[in-house]
C-alpha cells in the first residue's frame, strides 16, 4: 500500500528520528491523517485530528506494531474492555493525587538532591545523564519496588526498550526492517525478567508497600495474585516510558528554557513558575512524541479523511502540540505564551495515569537543581541534539557554572 | 456608590467604591503578596472566582488581556463593582499580618545626610506595627500626591518613621517639598505598612546586603531589628553609591562594627576612590565571597541595581528563595 502523496513515500525512519517536524508540518498543511509507508500506518498530525480520535466511540486502543513486538500483550496501552479496565485499577491507586501529595516531596527531593550534590563542585555537567534521568528512574524505581537495581542500570532498560518499541520501519511487504534493534530489547527484557522475577517470587509470599507488590495483590481473592506474564507488558511500558519520559521532560524544558535567557532567569528567581515552564517545554517536545495508536472499530470520518474499519492511527502528539491553528509560533518555546492543554499525556481513556507524578517529578527536580546551581549556563562549545519520533529529548544537555 | 465585599478564603472584608482589592484586604488584616501597588510587578495577581472587578489602570505588560479574560486581576490597581470572592496568588497562603493603618504624623526633623539626601524623621501620634524592610505612603501635603519611603528604623520604634529621600529635580515630593517648604511640625497623612521586602526570620547564617543609594533606608532596619535578635551573627552591608559625598550614615555603621563583631559595613564609590572600594557593590561582593550558598541576601535600589546584585548573589550560588529585594520604582 502507498500514499497518494509522493513524498510521504519517500519520508524515512532515520529522517523522523532526527528531525520529525519539517515532515510533520507538511502533514498537518496537506494530510492531517495520512498513510505513512515506511511506518505501515495512517499517522495523526493535527490537534483536532490526534484529539478526535483519541476520544473517540469510533476507535480503541491498538498497541503500535513495534510496540506489540516488544512488549508482548496485555500492555495497558494496547487493551481495551475488562482487561484495560483490571490493569488501569493495578495501577492507578499508586498514582491518585492524593495518594501522590502523600509521599511524593520525600520521594524525590532527597533522591534530587543526592543527584546534584555529586557534581554541584564540579562546575560542568551533562544534565541528561547526571541528573534528569537518573531522577527519573529513581524516583520511579524506588516507587516500584526496583530500590536495588542501580539507576545507571535502569536508564540502560528504557534506552533499549525505547530503541526496539520505536524500532517501526517496515519495507513494502510490511515487514521490519531493522531486526537488531529488537534483539536487544529482547535481551534486556531478559536482563529485566532475571531481576524482576526473584522480587515477584517474594512478593507473592511477602506484600509490601512497593508498586509492584500491590499490582500482584490489589482486588485479587484471597490468596491469589496477578500472574506475572500478565504484568509483565504494563511494567515494561512503565519501565521505558514512565521511566524515560519525566527525563525528556526536565532536559526538554530547561532546552526551551536556554532559548529564552531573560525566561529562564524568571524561573530561577521565581521557582512558582516552574509548573508552567515544564508543561510548556513538555508542549514544545513532547516526549511521548509519536508512540500510541487507535484503531477503527468501525467505518468512520475523522478531520475530513475517511477511515476504514481495522486502520491502525498513530496518534503524534508531539506534532498535534506544534499546530499553528492552536499555537501561535508554536516551535518557539515561550513560557509566556497561553497556557492552553496540550496533548502530550493524551487524551480519552488511554490518557497517561502517571500525569500528576511526572509532573510533581519534574518540578522538584528542577526546583532542587536551580536551587543549587542558580547560576547556571548551557555550554555554548556543544549543541543540544533532540533525537527521537516515538520518544524524543535531548540526548545530551551541556551545562556550564561558576564554582 | 455602594460598598461592597472581598471575600478571600473564609475571611470578608469592606470594599469601598474606590478602594483597591489590595488596600481592602491589608486594612482587614488579611496578607495578601504585594510589592510595587503600583501595577507593574504582578506580586499582587488574584483570581477572580465571582463577583466584577474593574481593572483601572492596570498595565497589559503586567496583566495581559488573555490574563484579563481568565479571570485575574492586579488587587493593588482593582476596585470592586459588586460583592467579589478572589484566590489569593498561586501557592500564596493567606495569613494575618500588619494591618494597614491610615495615620497622622508630624515632621520633627530634617537633616541634610548627604549630597541631596535628606532624613526626614516623622513621629506618630500613635505606634504602628511593621516589619523591618517595609514601607509607608505619605501624602504630600495640600496635594494627593503621595509617594513611597521605606522605613529605616525598626520595628522597636513602632512612633517613629526615618525616612532617607534622595532629591529628584522637579520632583513634587522631593525638590517641592522635601527640599522645599517642609518644616517641623507639619503634620502629614501617612499610610502603611506596605511591602514584601522583609526580615527573613526563618533564615540562619550569614546575611549580606547590598545597598544602591538611599537603598541603605530599609537595610538600616533590617541590620538593627537582626542584631537584636542575634548580636552575633554575621551580616555585612555593602553601600553602593557614586562618590564619598553620596556617603552617609558611616559613623554609625561604623559604631556598629566596633559593638557587634559579627557586623561589617562595605563603602563603595563606583566613580572616585576613597571609599572602602572602588568600583560597584555587586563587584566587591563578589570579590569577597567564594560562596554564598548558605547566606540570606538582601537588595534595595535602583532596578539596574537590583538586577545585577541579584545576578552577582546567584553567581555565588545564593539560594534564589533566600534572595530578598526592593526595587525603587519611580514615580509614574
Amino acid at each position: 500500500m502507498t500514499s497518494t502523496l509522493s513524498w510521504i513515500d519517500e519520508i524515512t525512519m532515520t529522517q523522523l528520528e532526527r528531525n520529525p517536524y519539517p515532515v510533520y508540518e507538511r502533514l498537518r498543511a496537506e494530510a492531517p491523517v495520512a498513510y505513512v509507508p515506511v511506518l505501515g500506518a495512517y499517522v495523526a498530525s493535527t490537534t483536532e485530528a490526534c484529539h478526535a480520535i483519541a476520544t473517540s466511540g469510533d476507535f480503541e486502543a491498538v498497541i503500535t506494531p513495534a510496540g506489540g513486538r516488544t512488549f508482548g500483550h496485555p500492555a495497558i496501552i494496547g487493551v481495551n474492555g475488562d482487561i484495560h479496565e483490571d490493569l488501569r485499577s493495578m495501577v492507578e491507586p499508586a498514582l491518585q493525587p492524593a495518594e501522590v501529595d502523600r509521599w511524593i516531596d520525600d520521594l524525590v527531593r532527597p533522591i534530587a538532591r543526592r543527584y546534584v550534590e555529586a557534581f554541584e563542585s564540579d562546575g560542568r555537567a551533562d544534565l541528561m545523564a547526571q541528573f534528569c534521568e537518573p531522577v527519573s528512574v529513581r524516583a520511579l524505581g524506588d516507587l516500584l519496588g526496583l530500590k536495588d537495581v542501580s539507576s545507571d542500570t535502569l536508564r540502560d532498560w528504557f534506552h533499549r526498550l525505547s530503541l526496539s518499541f520505536t524500532n517501526a520501519a517496515v519495507d513494502e511487504n510490511g515487514e521490519f526492517t531493522n531486526q537488531e534493534r529488537f534483539a536487544d530489547g529482547d535481551r534486556a527484557k531478559a536482563e529485566i525478567q532475571a531481576v524482576v522475577d526473584p522480587l515477584i517470587d517474594h512478593w507473592i509470599e511477602h506484600p509490601d508497600d512497593s508498586a509492584i507488590s500491590h499490582w500482584l495483590h490489589d482486588g485479587m481473592p484471597e490468596g491469589q495474585t496477578r500472574g506475572r506474564d500478565y504484568i509483565y507488558p504494563t511494567l515494561y511500558v512503565f519501565l521505558l516510558g514512565a521511566m524515560q519520559e519525566p527525563g525528556h521532560a526536565m532536559g526538554s524544558t530547561l532546552a526551551g528554557l536556554f532559548t529564552r535567557p531573560e525566561q529562564f532567569e524568571a524561573v530561577v528567581d521565581d521557582p512558582d513558575l516552574i509548573p508552567r515552564a515544564i508543561a510548556e517545554g513538555m508542549r514544545w517536545t513532547s516526549p511521548i512524541w509519536s508512540a500510541t495508536a487507535r484503531i477503527a472499530t468501525r467505518d468512520t470520518t475523522v478531520a475530513g479523511i475517511d477511515i476504514a474499519e481495522g486502520t491502525v492511527v498513530i496518534l503524534s502528539y508531539g506534532s498535534a502540540n506544534h499546530d499553528t491553528g492552536k499555537y501561535d509560533a508554536p516551535t518557539a518555546y515561550d513560557l509566556t505564551r497561553p497556557p492552553l492543554p496540550h496533548l502530550a499525556f493524551g487524551a480519552g481513556k488511554h490518557a497517561c495515569a502517571g500525569i500528576y507524578f511526572a509532573n510533581h517529578v519534574c518540578r522538584i527536580g528542577l526546583e532542587e537543581l536551580l536551587e543549587t546551581i542558580p547560576n547556571l549556563e548551557r555550554d555554548t562549545d556543544a549543541d543540544v541534539e533532540f533525537w527521537g519520533w516515538g520518544f524524543r529529548g535531548p540526548t545530551a544537555l551541556h551545562v556550564t557554572w561558576e564554582i | 456608590m455602594t460598598q461592597h465585599t472581598v471575600t478571600v478564603g473564609t475571611t470578608t472584608v469592606p470594599c469601598g467604591p474606590d478602594q483597591t482589592v489590595l488596600d481592602a484586604l491589608l486594612r482587614g488584616g488579611v496578607w495578601m503578596p504585594n510589592s510595587c501597588n503600583q501595577g507593574t510587578c504582578g506580586t499582587c495577581k488574584i483570581r477572580v472566582r465571582s463577583g466584577s472587578v474593574e481593572h483601572n489602570a492596570s498595565p497589559e505588560d503586567t496583566l495581559p488581556p488573555t490574563e484579563r479574560a481568565d479571570g485575574f486581576a492586579l488587587a493593588c490597581q482593582a476596585t470592586v463593582g459588586a460583592d467579589t470572592v478572589v484566590e489569593p496568588p498561586a501557592g500564596e497562603q493567606t495569613a494575618a499580618t500588619h494591618v494597614l493603618r491610615d495615620l497622622v504624623a508630624t515632621v520633627t526633623e530634617v537633616r541634610d545626610i548627604a549630597r541631596d539626601t535628606r532624613r526626614v524623621l516623622l513621629t506618630l501620634d500613635t505606634p504602628l506595627e511593621f516589619s523591618a524592610g517595609q514601607y509607608v505612603e505619605v501624602t504630600v501635603p495640600g496635594t494627593d500626591v503621595r509617594r513611597q519611603y521605606s522605613l529605616a528604623n525598626p520595628p522597636s520604634e513602632p512612633k517613629l518613621l526615618e525616612l532617607h529621600i534622595r532629591r529628584r529635580p522637579g520632583g513634587v515630593a522631593s525638590d517641592g517639598w522635601i527640599f522645599g517648604t517642609v518644616s517641623v511640625g507639619d503634620r502629614v497623612d501617612v499610610t502603611g505598612p506596605f511591602g514584601d521586602f522583609t526580615f527573613d526570620a526563618e533564615s540562619t547564617g550569614p546575611m549580606v546586603l547590598l545597598a544602591g543609594g538611599t537603598g541603605l533606608a530599609p537595610m538600616k532596619s533590617i541590620v538593627r531589628h537582626a542584631l537584636a535578635l542575634e548580636p552575633h551573627r554575621e551580616i555585612t552591608v555593602y553601600h553602593g553609591v557614586r562618590t564619598a559625598e553620596d556617603l552617609y550614615d558611616v559613623a554609625l555603621l561604623r559604631e556598629w562594627e566596633g559593638q557587634y563583631p559579627g557586623f561589617r559595613l562595605v563603602t563603595c564609590l563606583s566613580r572616585e576612590t576613597g571609599g572602602d572600594r572602588e568600583g560597584y557593590a555587586t563587584d566587591a561582593f563578589v570579590e569577597d565571597v567564594a560562596s554564598a550558598k548558605e547566606y540570606t541576601g538582601y537588595i534595595c535600589g535602583s532596578e539596574a541595581f537590583v538586577d545585577s546584585a541579584v545576578k552577582a548573589f546567584k553567581r555565588r550560588r545564593m539560594s534564589p528563595r533566600r534572595i530578598h529585594r526592593e526595587k525603587f520604582v519611580s514615580a509614574a
